[in-house]
């Protein structure tokens, strides 16, 4: 169509839409005067004027019928009609405020929790890379006997980027928490997360910088040598100011002096859900980043420490990949035999490796996203019970309707409309609701000093599953009551008000909704109490260690540079210097505080004595390197044996400390007491175990008893510590001291962290879990209110609609009692058989919930025995009080309304 | 948009899309309101096309919408308000290519008639 054309059709068709009015007059004025012509016509042949306008009339064959026939040659029929559709449906719905608005807040609540959820559930799983063609980026993953998402070392990854083919660029990213930053080297530093990257990390994930360059290949080649750095976006705006000419500047990162050589862009957050790296470095300089002397990044083949992602090259599959990435993990298990044995490798997807890597956000959001559908269906069911006994009170208007030639078409598409119109509203109160939830999950902080982001956010995909959850509602509100309604005989309906046609067919689909009802919001608050009970239970059960008076602070010596001997006498000092400090108990230093953030570095072991299992080389266990006031302070027994003492140094015996737990998994019948393990392997270096101690919780309140195994410090020198102070009075007031006693021996240590024991063993274990309950709880809440007013409604609708006939009963005789069963007995059978169907379904749920979350099983009574009373007696409340409405039937006034 | 001849009670169907034809053809010459399009369909004729208000004025507003013509409210020679439709630039390549069509068609039809039964 040539542009001209276009334009002046467009303008028509606007014209038709907007100026509707003016275009029927216009088109009434052209038919009257054709009409007025032949007339005149008719006088000219001699009629008198009411012949001849007869005769007109009878030419035109109908006036009204040739301006419908010119008027449907607009086009938009179909769009004009739905504007009528609506204008009339919202005429229609502000007659039945207290309907609307109740639908409204039904729709909007289930729509909101279920935004609020796939928030959730998007920002954890589905919300792609935010690099050019996601797609096509792909994980590369070690996978050992135990664990199938294993990560590279540095040496592995050099030679993948030399033998793999399938890729247009293999990159590798290490996160280094605690980076010690300051502008200058005047400033003492303060703590940043940074990123480790192999040199052709942005080039390959398609990144442009936002300012200077990023990584030359050859600035990742030799060990130390280049100290060159890419900012992040937002740590260039909240630290440098957006300072334009940051290209160039020297910082400070963990005592070196490093140039910026450009700043990320803004589009690029990094790679990972929760961390947010403030700079990107380097992986030749990852020595300075290494938190214990041990072990050597860019050396050891089994620092598996790297991510490894790469971006598939055009043409080639995930399998083809999968196949080459084997292939070459066999090259490395024949080369090195010892340190690769029975390695593999393997290629995901981001998909597989946010659902099957870490599967805990991905099973939380889904759990959550079921539970916020099950609530919208709980409305949905709700709203369409409503709108059927609304249309069925219309049955003698749809009747008159049709029998006026009304097209059912037309009429579904009228009902639809209303609903459409409802749907819509409740979109966007859901909106509004879904957006007020996701800033409270936002609240949700985290009470570090590193960059931890909690990334749910209302975005395009948020509002767009909104929107197709609003439609979808909207049709499964509306299209069964439309359906129904415009199927009712045009004669019955025509005779009677309102009252149900013959047969009871109507009603089933009503009954169905109030079952549904009460089933599915039954099941919801029983999940939610039951999870709630259950965590309850876990963390009361937990630990086995004492958390209160305890402060605690991260500190790391490696940010001023410090070796190994100078970080032990450091904390040697400190220990002593605190011990002294009046108020104090007790110190500890341990790695990683039981209940805390941070996972716990495995050790790799093999116990003397043991019969190994034929296909293993060596065992693993998370550890702990401590020091000798560790199980006093943290109020943990020793079983047997002793705890550590001053004694064990590096110059003594080795010797290490197992948990209760461990020491029956291995040694049954016997003593673990003076039985060696080898670290590292079959000929790893002896250690003794010199105590067995109470087994606790270490990683999480929720988790079964585990292997431990605790080394002295001394006998495993690590830089980063966490010193642990008892007092008697409040920890915070230790503060202070904890500062001075620090920056006494060295006056430029940041403290990485200071904060409450408790205050961290209530984040990570208890405010986590809280919300998730929080969000359950309000959405089982929701279902019942729904639930019951769904119900109430039910009984009303009843009782309303069986007016007549509870006269005539009365008036022969029926008692109270009679009338009460007759109105009440279908409410309660329905709450009946909806309670049976919850609990079966509650019982699911539990199932679901247990083995995602919990890992318990069995059935929790108390919950139930709570919960399924409260509901009976609400529901039989909400029925009840619209059924004694009839009760106050006056017989006579029943017999004469309609 | 079936234009009927003459004899009322037994309408002849004419070629799908003709009336279009001939619409488009006497707006070429001048513009018209939709009675003298009628009027002059007729006389031109000499009375054997006869379009019935139930085809002119769906056609005329069909053909608006189309974009091949367009209408204008001006008064009439006895100073009466009416639409004049007029053909725009695409309503003239329109008639063109129907034109073109309608003769390929008609002298098709008439080669077919005149066939010598002999």
């Amino acid at each position: 169509m040539r542009l001209e054309r276009w334009w002046t059709t467009l303008r028509l068709r606007l014209r038709t839409l907007l100026r509707r009015g003016q275009m029927q007059h216009e088109l009434d004025d052209e038919m009257q005067f054709h009409l007025d012509h032949l007339i005149d016509d008719g006088l000219a042949r001699g009629l008198s004027p009411t012949e001849a306008r007869a005769a007109a009339l009878r030419t035109m064959g109908g006036l009204t019928q040739r301006k419908e026939e010119a008027r449907d040659m607009w086009g938009l029929t179909w769009l004009t009609d739905l504007a009528d559709d609506l204008r009339f449906a919202l005429r229609s719905l502000s007659r039945a405020r207290a309907l609307t608005v109740f639908v409204v807040l039904a729709l909007a609540l289930g729509i909101g929790m279920t935004a609020a959820s796939f928030s959730m559930l998007d920002a954890l799983v589905f919300r792609p890379y935010p690099v050019p063609d996601p797609g096509k980026v792909v994980t590369l993953v070690s996978t050992s006997r135990d664990h199938a998402f294993e990560q590279f070392s540095y040496r592995e990854f050099l030679d993948l980027q030399q033998s793999a083919r399938s890729y247009d660029g293999l990159v590798a990213s290490g996160t280094v928490f605690g980076v010690g930053y300051s502008p200058d080297s005047r400033t003492s530093p303060s703590v940043k997360g940074g990123m480790l990257v192999s040199g052709d990390y942005f080039r390959v994930l398609g990144v442009e910088p936002h300012l200077g360059r990023s990584f030359r290949a050859e600035e990742d080649r030799v060990p130390d040598r280049d100290a060159v750095v890419v900012l992040a976006h937002a740590f260039w705006q909240r630290e440098l100011a957006g300072d334009p000419d940051v290209v160039g500047r020297h910082l400070r990162i963990n005592g070196r002096d490093f140039t910026v050589i450009g700043v990320a862009p803004q589009t690029f957050p990094g790679m990972f859900i929760f961390s947010r790296s403030d700079f990107y470095l380097p992986l030749a300089m990852g020595r300075l980043f290494e938190a214990t002397a041990e072990r050597d990044l860019l050396e050891d083949r089994d620092a598996r420490v790297l991510t490894v992602r790469g971006r598939l090259r055009d043409g080639v599959t995930l399998a083809e990949a999968r196949h080459e990435v084997a292939g070459i993990a066999s090259a490395f298990e024949r080369s090195h035999p010892v340190l690769n044995r029975g390695r593999g490798a393997s290629v995901h997807t981001q998909l597989a490796m946010r659902t099957q890597a870490d599967d805990v956000n991905w099973k939380f959001g889904a759990i959550f996203t079921v539970l916020g559908l099950c609530t919208l269906l709980v409305a949905c069911t709700n709203v369409a019970g409503l709108l059927l006994s609304r249309a069925r009170a219309r049955t003698r208007e749809i009747a008159v309707r049709l029998a006026l030639g009304a097209g059912r078409g037309r009429l579904v598409r009228f009902l639809l409309a209303e609903s459409l119109i409802l749907a819509g509203a409740g979109g966007a109160a859901g909106v509004v609701l879904g957006y007020a939830a996701i800033q409270a999950l936002r609240r949700f902080s985290i009470p570090a000093d590193l960059p931890v982001t909690v990334p749910f956010q209302m975005d395009v995909r948020v509002l767009l599953a909104c929107v197709v959850l609003a439609v979808t509602s909207a049709v499964l509100c509306g299209l069964a009551p439309a359906l129904q309604s415009t199927r009712a005989d045009v004669t019955v309906g025509l005779r009677s008000a309102d009252v149900d046609p013959p047969g009871r067919r109507g009603m089933w689909g009503r009954n169905a909704l109030v079952v549904s009802q009460v089933a599915l919001s039954l099941a919801l608050l029983t999940a939610s109490f039951l999870m709630a009970r259950s965590f309850q239970q876990s963390v009361e059960q937990s630990s086995g260690l004492r958390t209160d008076h305890l402060l605690m602070a991260r500190l790391d010596p490696r940010l001023l540079q410090y070796d190994t001997a100078r970080t032990q006498r450091f904390y040697t000092q400190l220990t002593e210097r605190l011990r002294q400090v009046p108020g104090v108990v007790g110190t500890a230093l341990t790695q990683n505080p039981p209940l805390g953030l941070d996972t716990f570095d495995r050790i790799e072991f093999v116990p003397e004595g043991y019969d190994m299992p034929r296909d293993r080389e060596s065992l693993s266990a998370p550890s702990d390197a401590i020091d000798d006031g560790y199980f006093d302070t943290f109020g943990v027994t020793i079983a047997r044996g002793r705890a550590f003492t001053a004694h064990d140094d590096s110059a003594s015996t080795r010797v290490a400390i197992v948990s209760e737990f461990m020491a029956e998994h291995y040694w049954p019948e016997g003593e673990a007491v003076g039985r060696i393990l080898r670290l590292g392997g079959r000929d790893g270096t002896p250690v003794e175990i010199v105590g067995v101690s109470q087994t606790i919780s270490y990683s999480s309140s929720l988790e079964k008893p585990a292997d431990f195994i605790y080394l002295p410090l001394a006998q495993k020198p690590t830089a980063r510590m966490v010193m642990m102070v008892r007092s008697t009075g409040d920890p915070l007031q230790m503060v202070g001291a904890v500062r001075a006693a620090v920056h006494a021996i060295e006056p430029d240590l940041p403290i990485l962290e200071i904060r409450s024991y408790e205050e961290l063993v209530r984040y990570s274990n208890t405010e986590g879990p809280a919300v998730a309950i929080r969000m359950v709880g309000t959405m089982g809440l929701v279902g019942v209110l729904l639930a019951i007013a769904g119900l109430y409604g039910l009984v009303a609708y009843n009782v309303a609609r069986r007016t007549r006939e509870i006269g005539i009963r009365m008036a022969i005789g029926a008692t109270h009692a009679d009338v009460m069963r007759l109105v009440l007995g279908n409410g309660l059978t329905l709450v009946a058989i909806g309670t049976g169907l919850g609990l079966l379904l509650g019982f699911a749920l539990e199932r679901m919930i247990d083995s995602m979350l919990f890992g318990t099983s069995g059935v929790d009574l108390v919950s139930y025995a709570i919960v399924v009373p409260l509901m009976l007696a609400a529901s039989v409340l909400a029925a009840y009080l619209p059924a004694r409405r009839a009760l106050r039937i006056e017989p006579t006034v029943a017999l004469r309304c309609e | 948009m079936l234009p009927s001849v003459t004899d009322m009670s037994k309408p002849t169907d004419l070629v799908q899309g003709t009336l279009d034809l001939l619409i488009l053809k006497l707006l070429a010459i001048q513009p018209l309101h939709g009675w003298a399009i009628s009027r002059r369909l007729r006389a031109v004729s000499g009375e054997v096309l006869q379009v019935s208000e139930g085809s002119l004025y769906p056609a005329l507003h069909k053909l608006e919408q189309e974009g091949w013509i367009r209408a204008e409210w001006k008064l009439t020679e006895n100073n009466r308000r009416a639409k004049f439709y007029e053909l725009t630039r695409a309503g003239r390549r329109q008639l063109q290519t129907q034109a073109a069509s309608w003769d390929l068609l008609s002298s098709a039809i008439t080669a077919v008639i005149r066939l010598s039964e002999s």
